[in-house]
């Protein structure tokens, strides 16, 4: 019989987050004027709905896997192995727009961000990317900022971008 | 002939230059954006919301009808071309499309969606300007009990009746339904789920949830799983001309097609997919050519994309007169009207006449400007086909994050929007359906507000939803509709 980990722990995933749901719910306060019931009603029902399925999720992985789900192994997919390095180039990416959009602002967060996500795709001409990532994200910062009104930070950039947005 | 008048007036405000302009520019992004492989309608349509965050309400949603038209026209550009269908809706496309283009006639398929698209996005568009105001004067009878009631029924058909799997539905909206609570409660003002955190307390955007689980769950999984995978892109090789034998073979399948998606873009049944399917396997059967299906029949491509477009206007219809979203794009079109504080339904008619009419008046101006943009552009968008990979998804990431960041200028964002990313990996590594969780999270708040409202009326009489006769044919039809798939294999099994 076909027993998959990953299945096992995301139903169990979902069964802890309708617990987690159910046991903040349960300090939310329950007045409700006329309607009788207050704002732990809906929170309620959705808890003991995601419990649900967590157990319905959880009785499908046990007994023969998930109905219809794609095949585990990845050629059978037409997809190659899990390619561990390139996740986690993207997730250092995001992580690094997140560290320098604050203090470095818009235009160097996005550029580090771009450099690190073509790298995640496989390209090696760091460089190179930084520059289109560079000259992307100069255009798209000029074009809210000036064209839009929208607020982005200039951050480092202030001198050059003249602080516009700030 | 009052709609008529209203119409009159929609074009009124749909043909100012400004407006006419936002429509040009809604177009030709949404074309662009869609055009790029793995971007589909949805993500397109939330990656540009915040573009228009400074327009006046009626450019915006023109520039949005534009872009929802576009969006869906670049996706079959890109389908036929690169066969990845971006979503389910252009798979059928992708199955003659492709051999097409691999035939060496892309020019015709291209042409006869395009053209398709224009065909039976101005006919749905008809249909939805007579089916408004019949759907809005029923709509203004409904009181809170029928409104939760239609509600649960397009959460169940939307999750539970399509897709692969029952369970996985429900799990994917009932996630959306949770993270529809997140925030400050309507009723009361009591904070829920938001633990203190400022960004948590204005509520889960949908901007942020679809764009992490189009964009950055997509760039996750595409990179871990395929970004050493080589894909054919086929060559745009000699006229995009259609012959009279094309035309011939095109135009019944258009109408067809039309007559079968517009009605099912107008039930919440989850959009394009359904019709997309039905209208090639008509096309199949009908054909006087049958053996070419399989090899590039044109019917193949002309009736899935004219059934395309005409679902995707057809959903307009109970967006605009009732509020509700049936797919994950019209979810998002949804987000963008509450942004301007306008709640659409029967009242909106009523209140903001001239922007629902403009556009409504939009979408006759939006399919034009389609048709006389893209065939003389086709070149252009194939060539965005080129962009490679690494460079395509960085830059995507990039305006996804911009769209997340310009919600608070915070960072906290940026970090549900990565949160949002990995559950958008899972979701599309063990096949659960995203557009519930969109929807739900849409939905869900308008669904409590309207089933505590009812309770309110009746004193906190639960029996309203059953003894209102609309309220109760709505949950009867939805009972029906769980339990008929598996009373059919209850009785088959038990023939046997």
């Amino acid at each position: 019989m076909r027993r998959s980990a990953a299945e096992i722990s995301l139903s169990l995933g979902v069964l802890a987050l309708g617990a987690a749901v159910a046991a903040v719910t349960a300090s939310l306060p329950s007045e409700g004027g006329y309607a009788g019931i207050g704002p732990n009603f809906m929170p309620g029902l959705v808890a003991g709905g995601i419990v649900l399925l967590g157990l319905w999720l959880g009785y499908e992985a046990f007994s023969g896997g998930w109905r219809g789900a794609p095949p585990e192994e990845a050629v059978a997919r037409g997809e190659h192995a899990f390619h561990a390095a390139s996740f986690v180039w993207i997730t250092a990416g995001l992580f690094a727009q997140m560290a320098l959009i604050g203090g470095g602002g818009f235009v160097i967060a996005a550029t580090a961000l771009f450099a690190c996500v073509a790298r995640g795709f496989g390209s090696r001409r760091m460089a190179r990317d930084a520059a289109f990532g560079l000259v992307l994200s100069l255009a798209i910062y000029l074009f809210f900022v000036r064209l839009l009104n929208v607020n982005l930070p200039a951050g480092w950039l202030s001198p050059v971008l003249g602080g516009a947005g700030i | 002939m009052e709609a008529l008048d209203a119409l009159l007036s929609g074009f009124g405000v749909a043909l100012k230059p400004v407006n006419l302009l936002w429509g040009f520019i809604g177009v030709t992004l949404g074309t662009f954006v869609g055009v790029l492989p793995g971007v589909g309608p949805a993500l397109t349509v939330a990656m540009l919301l915040p573009l228009t965050v400074k327009l006046d309400p009626t450019g915006a949603l023109i520039m949005f009808a534009g872009i929802y038209y576009g969006a869906m026209f670049g996706g079959s550009t890109t389908t036929i071309l690169l066969n990845t269908p971006g979503e389910s809706a252009s798979i059928a496309t992708a199955l003659e499309g492709n051999r097409m283009a691999k035939a060496g006639r892309a020019g015709p398929a291209l042409a006869t969606s395009a053209i398709g698209s224009f065909v039976a996005g101005t006919i749905a568009t008809v249909l939805l300007t007579l089916l408004a105001p019949l759907v809005v004067g029923i709509a203004l009878r409904f009181g809170p009990a029928e409104y939760f009631s239609l509600m649960v029924f397009a959460f169940v058909t939307v999750s539970a009746v399509l897709g692969s799997s029952t369970v996985r539905g429900l799990t994917s909206l009932f996630l959306g339904l949770f993270l529809g609570l997140v925030g400050i409660d309507s009723q009361t003002g009591q904070p829920r789920f938001a633990f203190g955190i400022p960004e948590l307390l204005d509520g889960v955007d949908v901007v942020v949830l679809a764009v992490g689980l189009f964009a950055v769950g997509e760039a996750l999984y595409v990179a871990a799983y395929q970004s050493r995978l080589a894909a054919t892109l086929e060559q745009m090789t000699g006229s995009i001309r259609m012959s009279a034998a094309d035309w011939q073979r095109s135009w019944p399948a258009w109408l067809r097609a039309t007559a079968i998606g517009f009605p099912f873009g107008t039930i919440p049944a989850g959009g394009s997919e359904i019709p997309t399917f039905l209208s090639y396997a008509t096309e199949k059967k009908l054909s006087r050519h049958p053996e070419e299906f399989g090899t590039g029949a044109i019917e193949g491509v002309a009736g899935p994309e004219a059934a395309n477009n005409a679902a995707a206007t057809g959903v307009l219809v109970p967006l605009l007169t009732l509020g509700i979203p049936t797919s994950a794009t019209a979810a998002i079109l949804l987000g963008a009207f509450q942004n301007y504080g306008l709640q659409p339904g029967p009242l909106l008619f009523d209140a903001q006449r001239d922007l629902v009419w403009g556009l409504i008046a939009s979408l006759y101006v939006g399919n034009a400007i389609l048709l006389v943009l893209n065939l003389p552009l086709i070149g252009i968008w194939v060539k965005v086909l080129a962009i490679p990979k690494d460079l395509l998804y960085a830059g995507i990431l990039v305006f996804a994050t911009l769209g997340a960041y310009s919600l608070h200028q915070s960072w906290v964002d940026l970090l549900t929007l990565y949160v949002f990313g990995l559950l958008g990996f899972a979701m599309r590594r063990w096949d659960i359906p995203v557009g519930p969780a969109v929807i739900g999270l849409i939905l869900g708040p308008l669904a409590e507000t309207q089933f505590r409202r009812a309770l309110s009326i009746s004193q906190g009489d639960a029996s309203v939803f059953l003894t209102q006769p609309i309220s109760a044919g709505f949950l009867a039809v939805t009972a029906a509709l769980v339990v008929a798939p598996w009373m059919v294999r209850r009785l088959r099994r038990h023939w046997r």
